[in-house]
């Protein structure tokens, strides 16, 4: 891993990950998590399921997106292999328990994200966006299933955890973030950016072309944009279907109107 | 995204998502404008305060009741860590002048590092924010007209800058917290003071009330003034100091959800 001719190391999130990185460097029996060698903010963890519930046994992996903000505004997660808790390949973010995404502290990690997700996966879904309530027999099958699993970019991921280190005990600090923490799917709060496709307005356009004299949009905050919008394509182009079907039906109707005037006379 | 148009029935949801759609609409605005501001912007003479408010009576007239005390405002931007910046920058920069309080305030800046470890704040994070704090008062520490532009450059880096933010939200959070029985009556509702902390203080964006300010001032040992400016009675922005007798060394502004820095 050599960061230091890509990224400004003297910027304070840059240098932070760094030393995230190399305190996470060091795989526990818990979990482990690395940068990827060409992105400093995206991360792929294995985390052990936790003892004494269905994922006993089981090993997870999946990806950490660092947004550009942080440790001002929390890292997402999403899960690649198949679990029975949450749906893979779906953002999942951090927050306090109620609907509050915006609490979550600079003081907290990458660790303490991948100790909330762990904490998290025995509690039940109750149907909210992002989370599977499979039965218990499933979430064993699949949590066997996990020892074979293997990552495009980090090979089989059974190997990954440590057997023999022991974890870092939890401070009490942690302990109370974990009684308060939750996991959720992304909500439209999240998504704001994407909708402005579906209800662009002319006050609105004339507000941007104002703004956008002064302040160029920076290249991060489209890249965050483009992780954020696969729900939002379909539900645009649903509203853009309806439309579309009404337009074509009132010209087909006008069409008809003309032309029971041309020939009926 | 509970609201969420069904493909089956675009049409009534889409009418429900409108109101929805505008508020979001309408915060995304906000930011954007927010955003346009600098962190922290450039001296201005007090009478720029005065053309904001041509149109309106009341806010004319404290501003120009303002102008006769103060000659100079610093505008910061509006995204809710406005006191806490407004305050570091404000104080920092008026330590540049003065050798023995900024060694003093040094002294206290290195320690606080131990003191919100021993409180229960985790070691690995902490440290690092406190580590550019450090650095960032280090950097302004010289005393010299390089330090203004240093502070001015450094304030304006928004990693620098929001470093500094989320570490004076760890030491206001950590004096609320030690003094907890005494702060616990400022609190409304039945949260606790670390409930308080963790909800208010230590988030970054959430906007700062008189207990910030009292937790802040009361842990640097530092006197503040807000002079409060709104569509109250009178002519004049009302002081306001923290704490109460002691001669402030930082003077603010507050408008609605909002805080600037001022200069007598
Ligand atoms: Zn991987």
């Amino acid at each position: 891993m050599s960061f230091e001719g890509k990224y400004n190391v003297k910027s304070p999130a840059v240098k932070r990950l760094m030393r995230e990185a190399q305190e996470l460097h060091e795989a526990t029996e818990e979990y482990c998590a690395h940068p990827l060698d060409d992105n400093l903010f995206e991360w792929h963890f294995t985390v052990h399921g936790p003892p004494s519930t269905d994922f006993e046994g089981g090993v997870y992996h999946g990806r950490i997106l660092l947004p550009p903000e942080y440790p001002m505004k929390p890292p997402n997660i999403i899960l690649l292999t198949p679990n029975g808790r949450f749906e893979v390949n779906k953002k999942i973010c951090l927050s306090i328990s109620g609907h509050h995404p915006e609490t979550w502290q600079p003081s907290w990690s990458i660790r303490t994200a991948l100790l909330a997700l762990i904490a998290f996966m025995p509690t039940p879904g109750n149907g909210t966006i992002g989370s599977l309530d499979y039965s218990t027999e499933e979430r064993q099958k699949l949590a066997k299933k996990s020892l074979s699993w293997q990552c495009d970019s980090c090979g089989k991921i059974a190997d990954l955890l440590s057997k023999d280190t022991a974890k870092t005990p939890i401070t009490e600090e942690e302990q109370h973030m974990l009684d308060t923490i939750a996991l959720k799917a992304e909500e439209a709060s999240t998504n704001e950016p994407s909708f402005s496709s579906s209800i662009e307005n002319v006050s609105e356009s004339e507000l941007r072309q104002r703004r956008m004299d002064t302040q160029p949009e920076t290249h991060e905050q489209q890249e965050a944009e483009i992780i954020v919008n696969p729900q939002v394509e379909t539900m645009s182009s649903s509203n853009d279907l309806f439309w579309s079907i009404l337009i074509a039906t009132l010209l087909f109707a006008i069409i008809l109107l003309v032309l029971r005037r041309l020939f009926l006379v | 995204m509970e609201n969420k148009p069904s493909q089956q029935k675009p049409a009534e949801n889409t009418e429900v998502n409108q109101d929805e759609l505008i508020l979001q609409q309408q915060r995304r605005i906000e930011k954007e404008i927010s955003e346009s501001i600098a962190l922290v912007g450039e001296k201005e003479p007090l009478q720029s305060l005065e053309r904001e408010y041509l149109e309106d009576e009341v806010y004319l007239s404290k501003a120009k009741t303002l102008g006769q005390k103060y000659s100079y405002i610093r505008r910061t931007r509006p995204d809710g860590n406005c006191f806490f910046r407004a305050f570091s920058y404000a104080y920092l920069e008026r330590l540049i002048d003065i050798k023995d309080e900024f060694e003093k305030f040094r002294e206290l800046a290195l320690k606080s590092k131990d003191n919100l470890v021993s409180l229960g704040f985790p070691e690995f994070t902490v440290e690092d924010f406190h580590d550019t704090f450090m650095e960032v008062i280090d950097k302004v520490g010289a005393g010299t007209e390089a330090s203004r532009l240093e502070l001015h450059k450094l304030f304006n880096e928004q990693g620098y800058s929001d470093y500094v933010v989320v570490y004076l939200r760890l030491i206001a959070s950590g004096q609320l917290q030690r003094e907890a029985d005494f702060y616990q009556h400022f609190i409304e509702g039945d949260r606790t003071v670390t409930e308080f902390c963790h909800q208010e203080v230590e988030p970054m964006y959430k906007e700062s009330d008189h207990i910030h300010i009292i937790a802040m001032s009361a842990a640097l040992g530092t006197g503040v003034q807000v002079r409060y400016m709104d569509r109250g009675a009178g002519t004049e922005a009302t002081a306001h100091d923290f704490p109460e007798g002691v001669p402030p060394a930082v003077h603010l502004l507050y408008r609605p959800g909002h805080y600037d820095i001022l200069y007598p």
